[in-house]
């Protein structure tokens, strides 16, 4: 194995000195001048048509500057979605729309001299609503004589079906082989209807944007962004300012995990900061950031199988309805990916048929949200290789250890579903799925504990296991690049569009960087996300960062060191072939030993001989994806009398090639399954009968905390994924697709209950094992 | 621009005069009145230098001064009785950067309907001592019944009569460690051999704010141990619930049922006798 | 209204509003490392040591804070002089977004004031008030534990 300095160790993260001594700043954090403070005002309805905005009272209060809405402030339709361009979502929404579709829909907002005088004036705003009818069931979305929610002009950017009068905000079918006759092949038939629920990310930093104006008078916007280069674009789209008049700048951010890939705050700021050319801040309370704010899309996922008494399945059917709310952000997408990072991992079906169909209804809006439609698509997968397992009297460990997809082998998969356009085909270069669960069943007792259910008192004990696999960046769609230049001690500039949102992208960035040119890590300066300085980026999402924008830093510093060495040629008078890089910055001759520290050549090549700059830039798109593997396990404890479960322990094993830190990669997955178990457990959008959310707060939507932690063991099968920067491939989202599953299948090992719907609330818990009595 | 005027008294008989004036509210860590807004009011009386941040125990006789927060109520019952009532609600009630804040006058004044206060106030019997325009003490529910009881009075004090020597039990239904509950289980008993002496059951979060279960205390006071098996301790422990985010009304009516019995049987078949 | 404030050790004249929480007036007045969650003390994102004790500066009037000892993150140590808890979080991979962390700090810091060598229930019991999204709280717990060590041992 090659031997490596910096990547494979646990570099400290290169920005945690900072944030942990307050010294960092996020988003609201910036002091501007005497800013003007923007606040919205919303949907009290699930539908209604907006007949009259009377903003006469809320104009003659003190400290209020103005008030936009659909009377003054028409803007084109777009998407919020922060998508490469043209975006696979549709443009289905305006700044302020006519008709409002969920209640949290932004009607208007209030900019005024202060927040109180902002918010004061927002509630005295009158808007005349003429209610229509609501649509709340997705799965009577397409039915006929439902309302329409979308009639008004909204169009796909892109050539995909998109068929607004039906309520489809997108489609997505692919078959081959033939299901039917895999059926007719199969000793017996499994189908079962699996249905998820509304989360919401609850990143701890509330979304923000700030705009103020340079001394240039460009406009200058701070976002928790995901998507720096995006909100730009779409900024410049919706508003009609020059992008070149406008700088994005992502500070700090205190997490997204796809809420901040939306682009929510940007335009308005920008919109009211251009007109009255003074500073604008925005910032969205907790409640906002439930009700107005992305949500996960809930899905109902049915899916069937045909299966040989040996375990082969001869065929598999997947229909999904998902939930995409009142507009289409990442609707398409999510649900392909429901379909393209799930039916993979069982290759070797010969007859697949996927439906997918993301509708509209007048509830809160889907988005990305870590695990982007995989973590939808295995809670049922996971569920029903469970449920084929047992009716066979197989170990579901060894069943998956058989049929997942392995090295050298591919899947039709792959080439049929893509984001938004026809997929990549390709073949799968390194997986360790089956030592993921060979170790994770080793972690977890499994064979001391499986369908043993030990009992004490009313509690009984069961464990459950769920496999999944997810991408690394889009391929020929994500697109990272990197800047790099040499400074006269021997240091390194790093820009990089790539966006680190609290993940250790900088961290990681810098480590390839750092190996690559055989310096300390500290030598290398790294600057992240600023539509002015970095190069362009598509963002944070997709499980992007490490893979693609880490072979933009890897390419980019290997032209940084190609300049070194010709420089270092010329100064030390050998041919460039006879020289090579030594660790700690230098560079050496071979042949005669002769060492030139980098400061040295860099100070040659700046001041004394064919005077220029050691600085390079390069871009990365993947030609394919590979995808990271884990495997999870559940310990659970589960009270027969009152339907309470206890997680005593989970386990999350995962491939996720070679780690390039192993430190954040742990906690890459740690957060993800601590994500993934409170989304299993407890966390629900409650509505009441009028689509309204009753529970937008933290006091009742509840995510887990230091009480509720279960023994926790997180495992890395290191791989080389050859197309990886240093062997790596994704890790940031994957983990929150198994918790789900396999608690889901380990409240099953201890009740013989199977739960379909999600939350596994102690509720439906209790009511499925009264059920069996 | 909210013309609220703060007030810092340093004594009982300064607070009470302040708390005299129209649209004068008390105030103790703040906890509830961040919550519903102080913009209403023309003033506000901090508590903070008035001396009532005490807790003292004289043969049997709780009493827990209104300033003192969960918090230190909590630690310094764990210090003198470990495994009080008491000390299990207060130190597992909301977080601890809140039970450092909310006071015990601040809680008695709203008791909201998920305190950690109220069950152990039920079985506990303990009383609201004020001063003021209504000067005096007050059981629980006289206390519950009349809200208008409090206009112009300050709390100073929570009385416990007969707090110690009880075996205790005490459930909360949360649906994570840091969670306000749905329902809470209180249980105190005290035993003579087999025979059980006293049982005092309350049940908190039901269509009533608190209840206690006295069919079910009446069945076993006095009574062997002997005896319980053949009660039906869930049918005795069922009240009535309204929807919550925690579930619904049937489902939290069976379950508080299960914790009922749980809870009594935990107090009654321990071996060891705790406070 | 006007009033007087020890923030980390330094005497402040602050005007606010009488309703004003101190987390706003901290902010207003550059404490920008006390960070805002929730607004509903619910997160702990923006705990503050107060007087000594742990407290949600968004639960707190900051009228009912004057003349009070206030520390911030700040206060405990900086990038160039970091406080035994801030470097354990940077050493243990504790820190990922960083927006809980401050309060997740203090939290610890008033712990080991009080129990220097907890276990760890006792150190999930002192962080049950601050939410982190991101970590899933393993690397948090085991900073506290790193820090507690050094901290005792250096007694």
């Amino acid at each position: 194995m090659t031997d490596f300095s910096v990547v494979g160790k646990p570099v400290l993260k290169v920005d945690s000195l900072s944030l942990a001594c307050g010294a960092a700043r996020y988003t609201a954090d910036f002091e501007v001048k005497d800013p003007f403070y923007l606040v919205f005002f919303y949907s009290p309805h699930a539908h209604a048509e907006i007949l009259s905005i009377d903003d006469g009272p809320a104009r003659g209060m003190e400290g209020v500057v103005d008030v936009f809405h659909s009377g003054n402030t028409p803007s084109d339709l777009y998407t919020t979605a922060g998508q490469g361009y043209p975006e696979p979502s549709p443009y289905d929404t305006a700044l302020f729309n006519k008709s409002v579709r969920y209640v949290g829909d932004i009607v208007g907002a209030v900019l005024a001299e202060s927040p109180a005088a902002a918010r004061e004036a927002a509630g005295a705003v009158r808007v005349e609503y003429r209610q229509l009818e609501p649509l709340f069931d997705p799965e009577k979305s397409m039915d006929p004589g439902v309302p329409c929610l979308h009639g008004d002009g909204a169009f796909a950017p892109l050539p995909v079906p998109y068929r607004p009068e039906e309520n489809v905000a997108g489609e997505v079918l692919f078959s081959f082989g033939d299901v039917e006759k895999g059926f007719a092949e199969a000793d017996f038939v499994e189908e079962e209807t699996y249905r998820t629920h509304y989360t919401n990310h609850c990143a701890m930093e509330p979304h923000a944007a700030t705009a103020t104006f340079d001394e240039k008078g460009r406009l200058v916007i701070y976002s928790s962004t995901q998507v720096p280069f995006h909100a730009r674009r779409t900024v410049s789209r919706v508003t009609g300012i020059p992008a070149h008049m406008i700088r994005v700048v992502k500070p700090r951010i205190g997490g997204g995990f796809g809420s901040k890939q939306e682009i929510i705050l940007e335009p308005y700021v920008a919109l009211a900061a251009w007109k009255y050319k003074r500073s604008v801040k925005a910032e969205l309370s907790r409640h906002e950031v439930f009700t107005t704010a992305r949500t996960r899309h809930p899905m109902r996922v049915r899916i069937k199988t045909g299966v040989k008494k040996d375990g082969t399945i001869t065929a598999l059917e997947m229909n999904d309805i998902m939930n995409t709310g009142a507009y289409g952000a990442h609707a398409l997408t999510v649900l392909s990916n429901a379909g393209s990072k799930v039916l993979p991992m069982f290759n070797k079906i010969p007859n697949v048929s996927f439906t997918g169909r993301a509708v509209y209804t007048t509830l809160p809006v889907g988005g990305a949200y870590r695990g982007y439609g995989a973590t939808q698509g295995y809670f049922a997968f996971n569920q029903h290789v469970d449920s084929i397992c047992r009716k066979l009297g197989l170990d579901f460990v060894d069943y998956v250890k058989k049929w997942h997809i392995r090295e050298g082998e591919t899947s039709e998969v792959f080439k049929a579903i893509g984001e938004g356009t026809e997929g990549v085909s390709q073949i799968i270069k390194s997986c360790k799925l089956s030592e993921c669960l060979d170790r994770g069943a080793e972690e977890i007792g499994w064979s001391r504990l499986r369908g043993k259910r030990i009992t004490s008192g009313s509690w009984v004990k069961g464990v459950g296991a769920a496999v999944s696999m997810q991408g690394s960046g889009i391929p020929k769609v994500d697109m990272g690049s990197a800047s790099m230049k040499m400074n006269d001690d021997g240091s390194f500039n790093l820009y990089v569009g790539a966006t680190d949102i609290g993940t250790g992208s900088d961290t990681i960035l810098s480590q390839i960087a750092a190996e690559t040119l055989k310096v300390p890590v500290e030598m290398i300066l790294i600057l992240s996300s600023d539509t002015d300085l970095t190069p362009f980026d598509t963002g944070a999402y997709a499980s992007s960062t490490t893979y693609v924008s880490g072979q933009a830093v890897l390419r980019c510093a290997g032209k940084i060191r190609d300049q070194i060495l010709s420089a270092a040629a010329v100064l030390m008078g050998a041919s460039a072939d006879s020289l090579s890089l030594g660790d700690g910055g230098v560079v050496v001759n071979r042949k005669s030993g002769e060492e030139a520290p980098f400061s040295k050549i860099a100070c040659f090549a700046m001041y004394s001989h064919d005077q220029f700059q050691i600085q390079a830039g390069a871009s990365y798109t993947g030609d394919e994806s590979p995808a990271p593997f884990m495997a999870h396990f559940a310990e659970v404890d589960v009270d027969l009398e009152t339907g309470k479960v206890r997680l005593v322990k989970f386990v999350s094993a995962g491939d996720c090639g070679r780690p390039i830190n192993p430190v954040l990669a742990e906690g890459q997955i740690e957060g993800a399954t601590m994500n993934g178990i409170s989304y299993a457990l407890t966390e629900q959008y409650l509505f009441d009968p009028r689509g309204k959310m009753t529970n937008s707060s933290f006091w009742d939507y509840k995510i887990f905390g230091t009480l509720d932690m279960p023994e926790m063991k997180t495992i890395l099968a290191e791989s080389d994924e050859p197309t990886g920067p240093y062997g790596a491939k994704s890790i940031s989202e994957i983990g929150i697709n198994g918790p789900a599953p396999a608690i889901a299948n380990a409240i099953f090992d201890a009740t013989g209950r199977r739960i379909y719907d999600l939350p596994l609330t102690p509720e439906k818990v209790l009511a499925a094992i009264k059920g069996v009595k | 621009m909210n013309m609220v005027q703060w007030y810092f008294p340093e004594t009982v008989d300064e607070a009470v005069a302040l708390l005299g004036r129209e649209r004068t509210i008390p105030h103790g860590g703040g906890t509830n009145l961040v919550k519903s807004g102080i913009a209403s009011y023309s003033g506000v009386v901090d508590l903070a230098r008035v001396p009532l941040n005490y807790l003292k125990t004289d043969r049997g006789i709780l009493e827990i001064g209104a300033n003192q927060t969960f918090a230190s109520a909590a630690e310094n019952l764990s210090n003198l009785y470990p495994g009080c009532i008491l000390a299990s609600a207060l130190g597992s009630a909301a977080s601890t950067p809140l039970r450092n804040r909310i006071t015990m006058g601040g809680s008695a004044s709203l008791f909201p309907l998920w305190s950690d206060l109220i069950g152990p106030m039920a079985v506990l019997e303990g009383e609201i001592c004020t001063e003021g325009k209504n000067a005096g003490s007050f059981d629980l529910s006289t206390w519950l019944a009349n809200r208008a009881v409090q206009k112009g009075t300050l709390i100073t004090s929570l009385l416990f009569p007969d707090a110690f020597d009880w075996i205790s039990a005490y459930y909360r239904e949360v649906r994570v460690g840091f969670d306000y509950p749905a329902f809470t289980v209180s249980v105190l008993a005290r035993k003579k051999g087999s025979r059980i002496e006293r049982v005092r059951v309350a049940l908190s979060g039901g269509a009533d704010r608190v209840v206690r279960l006295t069919d079910l205390e009446e069945a076993l006071n006095g009574a062997d141990l002997s005896k319980v098996s053949s009660l039906d301790l869930r049918k005795m422990g069922t009240v009535r619930f309204g929807r919550k985010p925690a579930g619904s009304p049937e489902f939290l009516s069976e379950i508080a049922a299960v914790q009922v019995e749980r809870c009594v049987k935990s107090a009654l078949f321990r071996e060891e006798e705790t406070r | 209204m006007k009033g007087t404030f020890f923030i980390n050790g330094r005497k402040e004249e602050w005007s606010f509003a009488p309703d004003a929480v101190l987390l706003d007036v901290l902010r207003e007045n550059g404490r920008t490392e006390v960070h805002r969650g929730c607004g509903e003390g619910a997160c702990g994102s923006c705990a503050v040591v107060l007087d000594g004790t742990l407290v949600n500066s968004c639960q707190v009037f900051a009228a009912s804070a004057q003349e009070k000892e206030i520390l911030t993150v700040a206060g405990l140590g900086s990038i160039h002089s970091p406080h035994p808890l801030q470097a354990a979080f940077v050493e243990t991979g504790a820190v990922q977004c960083g927006f809980c962390t401050p309060a997740m700090i203090l939290a610890a810091y008033c712990l080991l004031k009080k129990t220097p060598n907890p276990t760890d229930d006792e150190i999930r019991r002192a962080l049950d008030g601050n939410s982190c999204r991101c970590t899933g709280y393993v690397k948090i717990i085991e900073a506290v534990r790193l820090a507690a060590r050094r901290m005792s041992s250096h007694d």
